[in-house]
Order: C-alpha cells, then sequence, then structure tokens
C-alpha cells in the first residue's frame, strides 16, 4: 500500500515535471540560439530600419513596429466593440437576444484563423483596393480589421466571466439604491471588475501579438516602416514564418530567434502582470 | 431615461449588431461559396472513392489527403498530451499546494500563452539541434509536428482537468479519503470518473485547437502536395496549410473553389468539435448545480 | 484472299514494331519499374508544374515510388539539397562557385525558361523602356501615367530574397539597381500570377511558362516575354531551369533526372510554357 502510494506520487510529478520541462525547453532552445546575437555585438544591428539578408542587413526594427502597430490597431477595433457587446450581454439586451449574441461569440472563438484571413483575402481586400486608391489592398488597415475580430471573443468572454461575478454581488445593491440599470453597470460593476476586465485586455493583447496567419495573409509582408494605414508591414511572427520557409541564409536564422525570444517574452510579461492582478485583486476564471 | 443612457443603449445594440452581421455575413459567405462544391470531387479530385480512402489510388486535385493528414496529426498530438495533461492537472488540483502550485500555474499559462509561430520555430530549433548532435539524418516530419502541437495543446488539458477535479464538490471529494482508498484508488474510482466529462470537454476543445493552427506545421514539415501520410518520418499535408495556400496560388477557378471546399470543411469540424465541448459542459453545469 | 490478310497483317506487324523506339530508351516510365521508395523536390517554384507533372505519371506507372514536391524559392532548394534534407533541390538560376564548392552540388539542366514582366490583362500599358522598368522597381516612377497608362498608383510586386526568379530579373533587366521597400512581397511564381491578376493597377514579373491569360506581358524595349522570343535569343531576360544533388545522385533521383531530360520529360516541359534544354 505504501508502495503503491508513492508510485502513484510519482506518476503525477513526473508528469507534472515533464509539463514545467516544455516549458523550459521552449526557452532554452530559443535562447541558445538567439545567445550569439544577443550576447555578441549583434544586437545593435538587429535593432536597423534594413532588412536586406542578401546585402547582410537583417534588421528586425520595421517588424517590431508593425507588430506594434497592428496590435494596437487590433486593440483599437476590439475593444470599444467588447464593450459594447458585454454590456449588451450584461442586461441592456433583452433576455433571449443576449443569450444569442453570447452564444455567438462564443462560436467565434471556434473559427479557425485561416479562414478569417480566407475570406478576407477575398472580400475586404478587393474592397480596400478599389476603394482606396493607393493601396494594394494587403495593408495595416485590412489585418487590423481582422485581427481585432479575431480577438473579440477573448475579450468578451473573459470580460464577461469577471462582469458576472461582480454582478452577483452587486446587482441587488444598485437596484436598492434606486440606480438604473445603465448606470450601476457603468459606474458601479464595471469599475468595481476592473481586475477582470484588465486581464481580458492583456490576454486579447497577447493573442494580437502572438497571431501569424493573418499578418501573413493579409498585411503584404513588405519590411518598411508603416507609414499609413494603407502601407504594407510585415510583423514579427510573419517574418518568422517568411525566413524559415525561406532559409536563405544561415546568418538569418539569428535574427529570427532573436525575434522569437522577444514574442517569448512579451507573452511572458503578460502572463506576470495577469498573475500579480490576480494574487492582489481576486481571482477570476480564464475559461470563459 | 435620460440622454446619456439612451446614447449608451444605442452603443450596445450597435456593438451586437456589428459583430453579429460580421459574423453571419462570414459564415455565410463560406456556406454559399463552399456549399457548391461540397461533394466527392472536392475530396477525391477524379478518382474514384473508395479506392483512394484506402489509398489504393493517389489523389490528385482533392483534399482527402490532407484530410487524413490533420487527423493523423491531431490523434499523435492528442495521444502525446494527454497523459501528461492529466497527471499535471490531477497534480495541480490535488498535491500541489502553495507557492509551487502558483509557480506551476505560472509555467503552465506561459506555455499557453506563448505565440504557436513560437512553438513552430522551437521545433525547428529542436531538428537543427539534433542535426548537430545526435541524429544527422533528422529532418522535419510528421512526428516532430505532433510533438510541437502536444505542447501547444498541453495547456489546455492541464486546465480543463485541473477545473473539472476542482469543481467536484468537497464533500464528493472526501469519499475517496474517507473510505480508506489510496491516492491511486481514489484518482482512479473516484475522481477521474467525476471528472470526466469536464475532462473530455477540455480534451475535445485541445483537439480542436490542434486541427485549426497552422503556423506550427508552417515550420514543422507540412507541405502542399504528399499524397496520403506514409509512416510518421516523413512529410505530410494538412487542412489548415491547404487553405493557406490555396489562397496564394490558386491556379484556376476550380481550385479557388476547392479552398472554399476546405474552408467549409474546417469550419464544420472545428464546429462540432466546439459544440460538442459546450453541450457535455452544460450537462456538468446540470450535475453539480 | 488470304495473300490480302498476310500482307495487311504484316503491314500491322511492320506498323507496331516501328512503333517500338519511341517507347524504348532509358529515359522512359519502364525505367521505373521495380525502384520504389520516397524522393523529395524543394527549391524552385517555377519548376512546380513540371515536377507535378513528372511526379504524377511515376506515381501513377509505380504506386510503391513516393515524390513528393515542394516550393521555397531557388535559395531554400540550394540550402535543403546541401544539408541533405532533400535529395533534389531546383533552382532557377546557375549555382555559384561558392555554393558548388561549399555543398559539392551537381546540376542537371532540363529546361529553358524567361523572366517576364506583366500587369493586369487590362492595363493598356504594354511597352516600357529598360529604364523606366529601372524607375518603376526604384520607387521613382509612381504613377501609370508617366508611363502611358491610367492615373493611378503603380502597385508593386516582388520576389521574396530566396527566389531565383527574383535574382535573374535583378541582375539582367534592373541591371542590380535598387528596388523599393515598400513592394508586396510574395513568395512563388504562381502566387505572383494570382496577385497581379487580382489588381488592375499591379506591376510584377515572372516566369515565362507561368504566363497565362490571366496576366498581360510587358515588353522590354519592344521585345514581348513570349517564349518564342526567349528560344531565339531576342529576349534578354532568360535563364536554364536546373535539378541539383548532392554529389552524384541515388538510383531513383537518377532516374527521375534521367526521365525529365529525356523525350517524355521534353513534353512535360513544353506542355507547361518552357523550352527544353536540348533545344
Amino acid at each position: 500500500m505504501h508502495f503503491s502510494e508513492t508510485f502513484s506520487r510519482m506518476l503525477l510529478y513526473t508528469a507534472a515535471i515533464v509539463s514545467l520541462a516544455c516549458v523550459m525547453a521552449v526557452f532554452a532552445f530559443l535562447v541558445y540560439f538567439a545567445w550569439p546575437v544577443l550576447a555578441g555585438g549583434e544586437w545593435k544591428d538587429l535593432l536597423s530600419l534594413n532588412w536586406r539578408p542578401f546585402q547582410g542587413h537583417y534588421g528586425i526594427l520595421p517588424m517590431i513596429l508593425g507588430s506594434m502597430y497592428l496590435t494596437v490597431l487590433a486593440m483599437l477595433v476590439a475593444c470599444p466593440l467588447a464593450a459594447g457587446v458585454c454590456l449588451f450581454c450584461s442586461g441592456l439586451g433583452p433576455g433571449p437576444a443576449a443569450g444569442a449574441v453570447k452564444a455567438l461569440v462564443r462560436f467565434m472563438s471556434g473559427i479557425p484563423t485561416v479562414v478569417y484571413g480566407f475570406v478576407a483575402a477575398f472580400t475586404l481586400v478587393p474592397f480596400l483596393r478599389s476603394h482606396f486608391s493607393g493601396s494594394t489592398g494587403y495593408c495595416l488597415l485590412a489585418a487590423g480589421l481582422i485581427l481585432g475580430f479575431l480577438i473579440l471573443p477573448t475579450i468578451v468572454l473573459i470580460g464577461l466571466s469577471a462582469l458576472e461575478r461582480v454582478d452577483q454581488e452587486l446587482s441587488l445593491t444598485c437596484s436598492a439604491l434606486g440606480l438604473s440599470r445603465v448606470q450601476s453597470l457603468i459606474h458601479v460593476i464595471f469599475p468595481a471588475a476592473w481586475p477582470g476586465l484588465l486581464a481580458a485586455v492583456l490576454l486579447g493583447f497577447a493573442r494580437a501579438v502572438g497571431d501569424t496567419l493573418i499578418a501573413l495573409m493579409l498585411a503584404g509582408n513588405a519590411p518598411q516602416l508603416p507609414g499609413s494605414l494603407f502601407d504594407s508591414i510585415r510583423t514579427l511572427t510573419a517574418h518568422i514564418a517568411l525566413v524559415v520557409a525561406t532559409d536563405s541564409q544561415s546568418q538569418a536564422y539569428r535574427s529570427v530567434f532573436a525575434a522569437g525570444c522577444l514574442l517569448f517574452f512579451i507573452a511572458a510579461a503578460v502572463n506576470i502582470t495577469v498573475f500579480r492582478v490576480q494574487q492582489k485583486f481576486g481571482g477570476l476564471s480564464r475559461d470563459g | 431615461m435620460t440622454g446619456k443612457d439612451r446614447l449608451i443603449y444605442f452603443l450596445a445594440w450597435s456593438c451586437a449588431l456589428v459583430t453579429t452581421t460580421v459574423v453571419c455575413g462570414l459564415l455565410g459567405f463560406i456556406a454559399w461559396q463552399g456549399g457548391a462544391v461540397l461533394g466527392p470531387a472536392l475530396f477525391f479530385g477524379d478518382a474514384p472513392a473508395w479506392p483512394a480512402i484506402s489509398g489504393q489510388v493517389p489523389v490528385w486535385d482533392g483534399i482527402w489527403p490532407a484530410c487524413v493528414g490533420t487527423l493523423v496529426l491531431v490523434l499523435l498530438a492528442a495521444s502525446l498530451a494527454l497523459p501528461f495533461g492529466l497527471g499535471c492537472g490531477l497534480y495541480l488540483a490535488i498535491l500541489a499546494k502553495g507557492r509551487k502550485k502558483a509557480f506551476c500555474s505560472l509555467c503552465i499559462n506561459q506555455l499557453a500563452g506563448t505565440p504557436s509561430i513560437v512553438m513552430g520555430l522551437f521545433g525547428f530549433a529542436m531538428i537543427l539541434f539534433l542535426r548537430r548532435t545526435f541524429v544527422p539524418g533528422a529532418n522535419t516530419c510528421l512526428l516532430l509536428a505532433g510533438v510541437c502541437l502536444a505542447v501547444l495543446i498541453l495547456p489546455y488539458i492541464v486546465r480543463a482537468t485541473q477545473n473539472a477535479v476542482e469543481a467536484i464538490p468537497l464533500t464528493q471529494r472526501l469519499i475517496g479519503p474517507s473510505l480508506g482508498l489510496t491516492l491511486w484508488q481514489n484518482m482512479v474510482y473516484s475522481i477521474l470518473p467525476q471528472a470526466s466529462r469536464g475532462i473530455l470537454g477540455g480534451v475535445i476543445l485541445a483537439v480542436g485547437r490542434a486541427a485549426e493552427d497552422t503556423a506550427v506545421i508552417l515550420l514543422t514539415g507540412v507541405v502542399a502536395n504528399a499524397g496520403l501520410p506514409r509512416g510518421v518520418l516523413g512529410p505530410f499535408e494538412a487542412l489548415p496549410f491547404t487553405i493557406y495556400y490555396l489562397a496564394a496560388e490558386y491556379r484556376s477557378q476550380s481550385e479557388l473553389q476547392t479552398g472554399f471546399g476546405a474552408c467549409l470543411e474546417l469550419l464544420i469540424l472545428t464546429a462540432l468539435l466546439f459544440v460538442s465541448a459546450r453541450w457535455i459542459q452544460r450537462k456538468i453545469e446540470n450535475t453539480w448545480y | 484472299m488470304f495473300r490480302r490478310i498476310f500482307f495487311v497483317f504484316l503491314c500491322l506487324c511492320t506498323a507496331v514494331f516501328s512503333l517500338q523506339p519511341v517507347w524504348a530508351g532509358s529515359s522512359d516510365l519502364s525505367a521505373f519499374d521495380g525502384l520504389s521508395g520516397r524522393l523529395t523536390i524543394a527549391g524552385g517554384t517555377a519548376h512546380i508544374p513540371v515536377m507535378k507533372q513528372a511526379a504524377r505519371q511515376i506515381m501513377e506507372h509505380n504506386p510503391d515510388i513516393a515524390i513528393t514536391v515542394a516550393g521555397g524559392g531557388s535559395g531554400v532548394g540550394v540550402q535543403k539539397v546541401g544539408a541533405g534534407l532533400v535529395d533534389i533541390g531546383n533552382t532557377g538560376r546557375a549555382l555559384s562557385e561558392k555554393e558548388r564548392d561549399k555543398f559539392g552540388l551537381k546540376s542537371y539542366a532540363f529546361a529553358v525558361d524567361g523572366v517576364g514582366l506583366a500587369v493586369h490583362p487590362d492595363n493598356p500599358v504594354n511597352n516600357l523602356s529598360k529604364d523606366q522598368v529601372k524607375g518603376i522597381f526604384a520607387g521613382e516612377i509612381g504613377s501609370w501615367k508617366q508611363v502611358g497608362g491610367a492615373d493611378r498608383q503603380i502597385n508593386l510586386y516582388t520576389r521574396d530574397e530566396a527566389s531565383g526568379t527574383r535574382s535573374v530579373f535583378w541582375k539582367k533587366a534592373l541591371d542590380k539597381g535598387p528596388v523599393a521597400v515598400e513592394a508586396n512581397v510574395i513568395q512563388s511564381n504562381g502566387a505572383m500570377k494570382v496577385a497581379i491578376s487580382r489588381d488592375p493597377d499591379a506591376i510584377g514579373y515572372l516566369s515565362i511558362g507561368h504566363m497565362d491569360d490571366s496576366v498581360s506581358g510587358v515588353a522590354i524595349d519592344g521585345v514581348s516575354p513570349t517564349r518564342e522570343n526567349a528560344k531565339e535569343g531576342s529576349y534578354p531576360v532568360v535563364r536554364k531551369l536546373y535539378m541539383n544533388t548532392k554529389g552524384e545522385p541515388g538510383k531513383l533521383a537518377r532516374t527521375f533526372i534521367d526521365y525529365l531530360q529525356g523525350p517524355r520529360g521534353a513534353h512535360i516541359v513544353s506542355e507547361n510554357g518552357f523550352i527544353p534544354a536540348g533545344q
């Protein structure tokens, strides 16, 4: 009996250790391959605006900026829409309609990314091309709009679960004070649920930074500094996919691993922030 | 109602309307374009159906090899991830306490938050490393993609197991120990059966995630034409990559229509998985509350 | 009457036996009998239709052989075959001395192809001087009006850095001039064709063998990018399509190379819009 107890404990410990080992392995491999760049002086080269590998320029700054611009645009599209949908589902819409919208948003989170990209490539891109001269259609705007819709379900579902938790505690109090539904939502419930809402926004941000297909299919992939909404841009994620698929020079690998490290660290920063917020200000469910 | 209230109502309604219109438009467009092509020709091209399914006749211009490739990939990833995911989830729910639990949770969340392209890069790095050290003949293949996808979906299974076990009311969880069962007996006969629905729901979601992921397989060996997968150490086709490839390089209208058909098929697949996971989870909510 | 029948029979036999030389020889499908295994091919995207058609014929003849064809561009072809990751690496340009020595590669040319400028079929511009071409790709000429077309912005499309098509066009048509950084980057000949055919203001370059009715070729200094001009030699931007192996090719790879360099292969090459290397 004692043996069986130890055995089952060992089994569980092993499983946990293997899972942890996976995270460590991902981190280790990335750093191992990016190390020559990060430790040597080459990382300064990476911060140049020039990506021309055949001429020896491995600057990934345009891609970093492209990722930033795209993520910010996607957040600008997604956050107001998410706020509106949350309001609608928290009582501003009639019961059956709110339930239907919530189910639809849940379903949206299951739609594959590549399907969004495919449909947008044949509807949104020609639309932008014909209505805005000076644009090929494959631009920051096209990718930003679709990415915004992609991350919308993440923000809405986590936000709604945070709101519902607070709602249970506070809605009676608000009605007792004579507040209308709108007033109680805007002035009491949203502010009270701020840790959960912040976590929702941060997780949406992380998803937007880490997405590859939308940028690869819709943003044009020109390694240039984004000048306007209608310029073709390249993100870090699309850059990794393009360079590894066309691995022309082994020196270009190292820039790609540096890009991978950067993405990993951004995800880690978001993760730790959400964790601290959760620790200090109360729990939330991440499943929605 | 004050003017400001009215404005907020209007904004909430319009956001909901915009979202609904966009999603329904997207689904309707795919159903319309893809529905026109559904049929044996979409899957098998000009090869006869039954010999093609069994692999006796190679399929050209059809998406059947990609479907099989996706299926094999998903099964491989799920079978690799399931034991470790279950074990780690049970560890988090039953054995771990305090700081160890927090640290482990943090690591699992980090895995969940890692972009999928970074996961693919990890797989590519593994091959580079293996080529330099132990296995000079290593190449990107189905096995590598399966391993990387398994690491990608591991956190989903861990979280689902942990949530399912933690959702069991304390009184039910105490049944095992109160009867004097060992840890193993407790897990196998008491906890896992009660948590099975939640775990199943999580596994189905993880499978859906593995089926639709493109970034990982892009870097670990998917190609546009390979036929049915011949062994795990070779190149393979997959449905999401076929869609991506057709979007960029369709050579005729019929190939474009094939792309829409493939979209519709992938959508139906993930929708089915998703709806069944939700249905299972609903049943749990009815069981406990 | 019997003599007539015998005479007809003799004629038939002669006809049948005289056809044999067309089907015999080491460069036809019977060479693949008894072989089995996997052949992996990667690299130049211009080669893909030819490779796929040959693969289909061979695999239908002998189901024990599996041939996988991938793209990636000429640079990828060199890297992968040099690292031993694929059996045959395709390139749309000749190998440099450095590449040949570093990896120990052997090249086998099987077709001649040209790289042509292309625009959307509705675009009236069909002739440009070499200086205009250089100016357009450098980003200095921004509007179609400046070269005789409508008053709309020129949308540039270029290939990725690993592309052999790109390096040939850059050397021979652009004289190694600069390419504007805001050009959209496309990853294969097939995708370039799709991109140009869907954008009325597009200009890009692709393999002549890939051109069809969905794009319209643009003449440079009066010479159109057609197969005939490439064959004659009047169109300057031409290149050979090569298959490369690391050292001596294995049995299956050798048979495949012989097949494509032989008469059946020449037929496939012509069907796909290229010129067989022997001619």
